[in-house]
């Protein structure tokens, strides 16, 4: 082989090189970093919504009508607007949660088992509400690859939890993978046992971000049992008082 | 021949061997003398907390709520059931009537949640129900359309709240979904049984069915009859009318097939039947002892009254009457000392509190044994039957005796 012979396979090989490795991801995501790109998605600044709850069970149907404002992952603040439960509201101030009721003198504030209690019959429990720090600071995180949900490339992760203060020692949740946001969640026992299930059907994309606006919860432990949640409006990064998720404001 | 007459001369032949046979059948009467007429006053007791304050004598319910009682279905009421109560005031079989409200609720506290069970009735007609003002140990009756309570003590004192204090509740409305108000303790019950005085309050119906969203339904109406008539009766022909009324979803049960408490004590009777089978049988082994040694001892006399013409059957009969005797007057003084040790707890009745503590079925703290004619005739007559029976077998050993060779023995 001539030395001309020699440069021209050398060439060939390294065009064959680059070709397969431009096929291969330059860099593939952590968990963790899937679960950064996730809570930049759902987590807002501020936000005010509206929307309504259709509980599901055994009796039949109920619609709760709601308001909502939130300021970041730590404080909310619910008022429920459906005849039945019209003026009672829950606010949220890091695990703390608040229950506001017209007919009740003193606002009582929800500790230890309370707070599994479910909001209003729904597949919720209070606790649900509760957390507020970002998840890579309660759980750590493995990926355990990739899963297709409703058609959707996923990313696979499951939770482990740190320590106690959270409502689920496990859970694994299925990313999708263009989108970062949760396309389905399972939440575990310490034994294993799979407690809830929330599953995302609809989304929208405000300000550069995307985030689920009809989900589904369903209580594994009650039989027929489901919740179904529509954000029928929201506005993100909007001015909202802070003054709003005080006790004092409760009780306006 | 005068059996009787030679029967009732010997057993006094043996005074105290006859006495102490008395008195183990005796001993066993007295103890069930005291004991019927203890389950007769627990059924007694039973049966009035039941009537007053879960089932009524007769109860109406919507026919699906027991079968969801655990999930509180507030939804399966009875709807425009003053409609119903003014029907059922104008019968004549129908006494008293109590529309009720029942609901499980947590009351938060300064942190602390406290688990109760809420009612809400129509005081107006609940204090002649109740008899409330019997249980009022402090303060007055709520009245209806305020936010008052009743609080029975052992529930305010583990809040550690009295006369005049507020506190919040918090339970599940009829719709299925939460509210919660705020009362005020305008008294405090005291019950004598410990389900009720550690978790129980009461307040206005109309209250309730605002907070808990019922419009104008309640969750069951509690009937008390006038004494003729039969709760089954009644309870039965109610069933069929309420569907004559148009309401087919209602169901009429009567208290007994309600209660697992009272179930529980019939049973409990029962068992003493058993029981007292057994104790009157080990009080028979004495008189049966006591025979045979006679028996034993007189096998001269038997040969000579045999020699002298009395049949096998004669001394059988004669022997058994000993033995029936000797049965009859120790269940006899037995049931009469049972009556006077039993008499003063009827009047006084006897305490069981720290016995009672944390049971959680319908028996008050404080029972007043009943005496009856189960627990005197009937246990005189039981207690002598089982112990003359028992004699039986010894006194036909008596006929085997032969007389040639008792009279050998001379």
């Amino acid at each position: 082989m001539n030395y001309t012979q020699k440069k021209m396979l050398l060439l060939v090989g390294l065009l064959a090189a680059v070709s397969m490795l431009s096929t291969l991801p330059l860099f593939a995501l952590t968990a963790e970093e899937v679960i950064e790109r996730l809570e930049a998605n759902q987590v807002h600044e501020t936000a005010r919504s509206e929307g309504r709850m259709i509980i599901t069970d055994r009796f039949g149907e109920k619609v709760t009508t709601f308001k909502s404002w939130a300021e970041g992952d730590e404080k909310s603040l619910i008022e429920f607007t459906s005849r039945q439960e019209r003026g009672q509201k829950i606010l949220r101030r890091e695990d703390e949660i608040y229950l506001y009721f017209p007919d009740a003198a003193e606002v009582i504030r929800l500790q230890g088992a309370a707070l599994r209690d479910s909001v209003l019959g729904s597949d919720m429990s209070y606790e649900d509400m509760t957390g507020g720090k970002g998840l890579l600071e309660s759980y750590n995180a493995e990926m355990l690859g990739k899963e297709t949900v409703d058609g959707e490339e996923c990313y696979k992760i499951e939770l482990h939890a740190k320590g106690r203060g959270v409502p689920y020692p496990k859970e694994i949740m299925w990313v999708d993978t263009e989108m970062f946001v949760n396309r389905k969640v399972h939440m575990f026992s310490l034994s294993d046992k799979l407690l809830k299930e929330m599953r995302m059907e609809d989304y929208t994309t405000q300000k550069g971000k995307t985030f689920p606006v009809r989900f589904i919860i369903e209580d594994k432990m009650k039989s027929n049992s489901s919740t179904e949640f529509v954000i029928e409006s929201i506005e993100i990064g909007i001015d909202i008082p802070s003054s709003l998720f005080s006790l004092e404001e409760l009780t306006w | 021949m005068k059996l009787g007459k030679i029967a009732w001369r010997n057993i006094r032949r043996n005074t105290r061997r006859s006495i102490l046979s008395m008195s183990a059948v005796g001993i066993a009467a007295m103890t069930f003398v005291f004991m019927f007429s203890m389950i007769e006053g627990m059924k007694q007791d039973v049966a009035y907390n039941l009537h007053t304050f879960v089932t009524g004598e007769v109860r109406i319910q919507h026919g699906e709520f027991e079968k969801y009682k655990h999930l509180n279905p507030l939804h399966l009421g009875i709807e425009r059931y003053t409609e119903l109560t003014e029907r059922l005031d104008s019968m004549e079989e129908v006494d008293m009537i109590s529309p009720r409200i029942k609901f499980p609720t947590a009351i938060y506290k300064e942190g602390s949640t406290y688990n109760a069970q809420g009612q809400g009735v129509d005081f107006e007609r609940e204090a002649e129900y109740q008899a409330l003002e019997q249980y009022i140990v402090k303060g007055d009756m709520p009245r209806n359309g305020e936010n008052e309570v009743l609080v029975a003590d052992g529930l305010a004192k583990e809040m550690n709240l009295n006369l005049g204090d507020n506190f919040t509740l918090l339970t599940q409305t009829r719709g299925r979904g939460m509210n919660a108000i705020t009362f005020k303790i305008t008294g405090l019950t005291h019950y004598d049984f410990d389900g009720l005085n550690s978790s129980f309050f009461q307040a206005p119906l109309d209250r309730v069915q605002y907070f808990l969203r019922m419009d104008e339904s309640v969750s069951e109406i509690l009937i008390k009859l006038n004494s003729n008539y039969s709760a089954e009766t009644f309870a039965s022909r109610l069933d069929t009318t309420l569907t004559e009324w148009n309401r087919p979803e209602l169901i009429a049960r009567m208290w007994k097939d309600i209660s697992q408490t009272y179930s529980f004590v019939v049973m409990a009777d029962a068992i003493y039947f058993i029981i007292a089978l057994m104790f009157f049988l080990l009080g028979s082994t004495v008189i049966i002892n006591t025979m045979m040694m006679t028996i034993y001892e007189r096998r001269k006399e038997i040969g000579t009254i045999s020699a002298m013409g009395m049949t096998g059957p004669e001394v059988v009969r004669l022997f058994f009457l000993e033995a029936f005797y000797i049965a009859a007057i120790g269940s006899c003084a037995g049931v009469l000392i049972g009556i006077g040790i039993t008499y003063p707890t009827t009047i006084y009745g006897l305490n069981f509190g720290a016995a009672m503590e944390g049971v959680d079925m319908e028996i008050s703290q404080s029972l007043k044994p009943v005496l009856n004619l189960k627990s005197t005739v009937f246990v005189f007559l039981y207690s002598t039957f089982i112990a003359s029976i028992a004699s039986f077998i010894p006194s036909r050993k008596s006929a085997k005796v032969k007389p040639v060779e008792a009279l050998r023995a001379i």
